[in-house]
């Protein structure tokens, strides 16, 4: 499948945080002809492995979360669903949104909003506090109640589509935008001659704190991972970010990062001509998953390259095309030149 | 029938200005059921259509083709467009939510920075709407003006989705709701001669139908709406103004006009006589093309039926589909009457 093709077929699964069973099972699916294994634990992390072979081979680690957020349901009233979050929503975006709830088969939601003419001058300058917030999936208390039991996860009910000007816009590009990399790299790496094994992990619950890689990474004990995540792009109203989209791979550079590493893929950048920024990440935790997996067990080689995206979190999420294709050039280049 | 051109009519692009679509379509559908069609420089699109009987007054049905929506007002040199609102929209309902600008439909989305760039006050208050934007991937002002220009009139996401016990959701039901009624009217049999106004401009002050009224004259008008509905919970009592499930509304009051009250009990007779489940207002609240047309030349006696819908001015409007039925067979009775 082609880069554009898988991401939009990835955003458009619904997998929030901890219920991220749907995009496991169709990335299995698709790596299952490039792999040697493919495998889950505990906490439902895809795992897929290419060995090649030759004795003494390092793991290298591609890694990128599966997870996107969305919410879940906590009860009904009068037939319209009271919700918590599943990550860090934007409550600024719920008002007259469109969601899916995932029940089997799944239903489709608005959150209503309270019309402007019974708010106050003040109240309609704020955002609306989600505890006062209901989806309304146009059922009576008695039919909401039997056919979404509270636990019910939700989602926004948005796909990914192409924009003009080569940009990717939807929701769960966070973090599906950098799977679909990783797998794309993985896809293409498995033809070729390599001198190290290659593991491609499509982590869970990176929106709660980075669970999945934790557990994924003491499991595959990698000697080098290739953390790939999404980071914010400039907009009108965020000129203070560093990154821009279509400027290229960001390249992460901090405490949080393996400098050789972080040296080794900028160098590599320059001499292949593949477009990068860097990105500078100045404390221990970057956000991302190299946090887990830099301190997992005795210490793993971590690289952090990012994805750069405009509207993180919220049902429009966009980033450019020719960024993540320079991301794919800069795994694939990175792996194939590693020696034994 | 009735709901497949209700939605149709609701995914065609007409935001107040440029109704084009909208009226080109209703011509096409009424032109082989029309005995005398007018039009006029605004862009009213006015159909007679003989009856049964000649009534001793001139009954006009009135619809607005309109719907809110944006307008561009400025390109900024890095891509992204400001605007303004075409009709009242409530700025809560516009962030993050995909749009259509111009009449190529180019799609774009309002974009605001990531709420993790956001300051504690920030995540809780709105921006003015002067301060969005709209984001269609361009990356400088050339890139732009090559799709869209400043005055392009912007439409929302247009996906119409039934859901839940007959509800459906969809932009511009206000007032393609009114718009179906009088087309499917028009292509029945009717019980006494009748004169079919669709309006412009009624969401910029029912400018529309002050010139549609002066040119048909009619005695007495029914207007063919959408109402508010805040019936969710947290909102109790009067200030739900109507409730989905209640039925269609039959206004007495609003912040336009006073009905005529004999037009009013008699609306309510026949709903009453023919099992129709209707309800009135508990605020004074909204307007109708009433306004302009009760006002009209030596005066026109007005009433109005109603659609409740939630979410009104915002691209997920919900109604419930038997209720905007029920104002198809009320006009319908409403028409038997002033036959006789």
């Amino acid at each position: 499948m082609e880069l554009v093709g898988l991401t939009k077929r990835l955003c458009g699964l619904s997998g929030p945080s901890g219920f991220e069973q749907p995009v496991r099972a169709w990335i299995a699916e698709y790596l299952e002809p490039f792999a040697d294994e493919i495998g889950t634990d505990p906490l439902g992390n895809m795992i897929a492995v290419k060995r090649c072979g030759k004795p003494g081979a390092k793991l290298v680690l591609l890694d990128a979360h599966m997870d996107e957020i969305g919410f879940i349901v906590t009860g009904a009233e009068k037939g319209f669903l009271s919700f918590g979050m599943l990550g860090g929503v934007d409550q600024r975006m719920l008002p007259a949104r469109e969601v899916r709830v995932l029940t089997e088969p799944p239903l489709f939601g608005v959150i209503d909003t309270m019309p402007p003419h019974v708010l106050s001058e003040e109240e309609k300058s704020r955002a609306i506090d989600p505890n006062k917030l209901f989806i309304d999936v146009g059922l009576c208390q008695e039919e909401a109640e039997k056919a979404v039991p509270a636990g019910t996860p939700v989602v926004y009910a948005a796909s990914c589509e192409e924009l003009g000007h080569g940009k990717l816009c939807g929701k769960a590009l966070d973090d599906r935008a950098c799977a679909a990399i990783i797998i794309k790299a993985f896809e293409m790496l498995s033809g070729r001659d390599l001198n190290v094994d290659l593991c491609c992990l499509v982590s869970t619950q990176e929106e709660v704190g980075h669970r999945g890689a934790k557990v994924a990474a003491w499991g595959l004990e990698p000697d080098i991972a290739l953390v790939v995540d999404v980071t914010h792009g400039k907009t009108p109203d965020a000129q203070n970010v560093p990154c821009s989209c279509g400027k290229g791979a960001a390249i992460g550079i901090g405490p949080n990062i393996n400098s050789a590493l972080s040296k080794e893929l900028f160098a590599l950048a320059e001499a292949r001509g593949i477009a990068h920024q860097p990105k500078a990440e100045p404390g221990g935790n970057s956000g991302t998953n190299a946090e887990a997996i830099q301190i997992s067990r005795e210490g793993v080689a971590t690289a952090l390259i990012s994805l750069p995206l405009k509207y993180m979190h919220t049902p429009v999420e966009m980033v450019s095309l020719e960024d993540m294709t320079a991301i794919v050039e800069l795994l694939t280049a990175y792996v194939e030149g590693l020696e034994v | 029938m009735f709901l497949d051109t209700m939605e149709t009519l609701c995914c065609l692009g007409g935001v107040s200005g440029g109704e084009d679509e909208v009226r080109d379509y209703i011509l096409e559908r009424a032109m082989p059921f029309a005995d005398e069609i007018k039009t006029d420089p605004m862009g009213n699109l006015m159909i007679f259509k003989k009856g049964a009987v000649t009534p001793a007054v001139r009954v006009m049905l009135c619809a607005h083709m309109d719907e809110v929506g944006l307008i561009v007002t400025d390109i900024t040199s890095d891509g992204y467009l400001r605007f303004d609102q075409a009709g009242g929209i409530d700025r809560r309902v516009l962030i993050g939510k995909q749009v259509y600008v111009g009449q190529d439909r180019v799609p774009g989305v309002v974009g605001s920075k990531a709420v993790h760039l956001t300051t504690a006050e920030q995540r809780k208050t709105l921006p003015a709407m002067s301060e969005m934007y709209i984001d269609i991937g361009a990356e400088s002002r050339e890139e732009a003006c090559a799709s869209v220009s400043v005055g392009d009139l912007v439409a929302f996401d247009d996906r119409v989705v039934r859901f839940g016990d007959g509800f459906i959701k969809a932009k511009a039901i206000d007032d393609r709701a009114g718009c179906a009624t009088m087309v499917e009217l028009l292509e029945s049999e009717l019980p006494c001669d009748c004169w079919f106004a669709f309006t412009v401009q009624e969401e910029v002050g029912a400018r529309g139908a002050t010139i549609a009224a002066r040119s048909v004259e009619p005695d007495v008008a029914l207007i063919l709406e959408t109402t508010t509905a805040a019936d969710i919970p947290g909102t109790e009592g009067a200030d739900r103004v109507c409730q989905l499930g209640k039925g269609v509304v039959i206004p007495f009051m609003d912040r336009g006009t006073i009905y005529n009250r004999e037009l009013f009990r008699l609306l309510g007779r026949l709903a009453d006589e023919n099992g129709i489940a209707w309800q009135t207002k508990t605020r004074i609240a909204g307007g109708t093309d009433g306004s302009s047309v009760q006002r009209s030349g030596a005066g026109v006696r007005v009433a109005a039926l109603s659609v409740p819908v939630r979410n009104i001015h915002s691209p997920a409007c919900v109604a419930r589909i038997d209720e905007c039925e029920a104002q198809y067979n009320l006009a319908r009775l409403f028409l038997e009457e002033m036959a006789k």
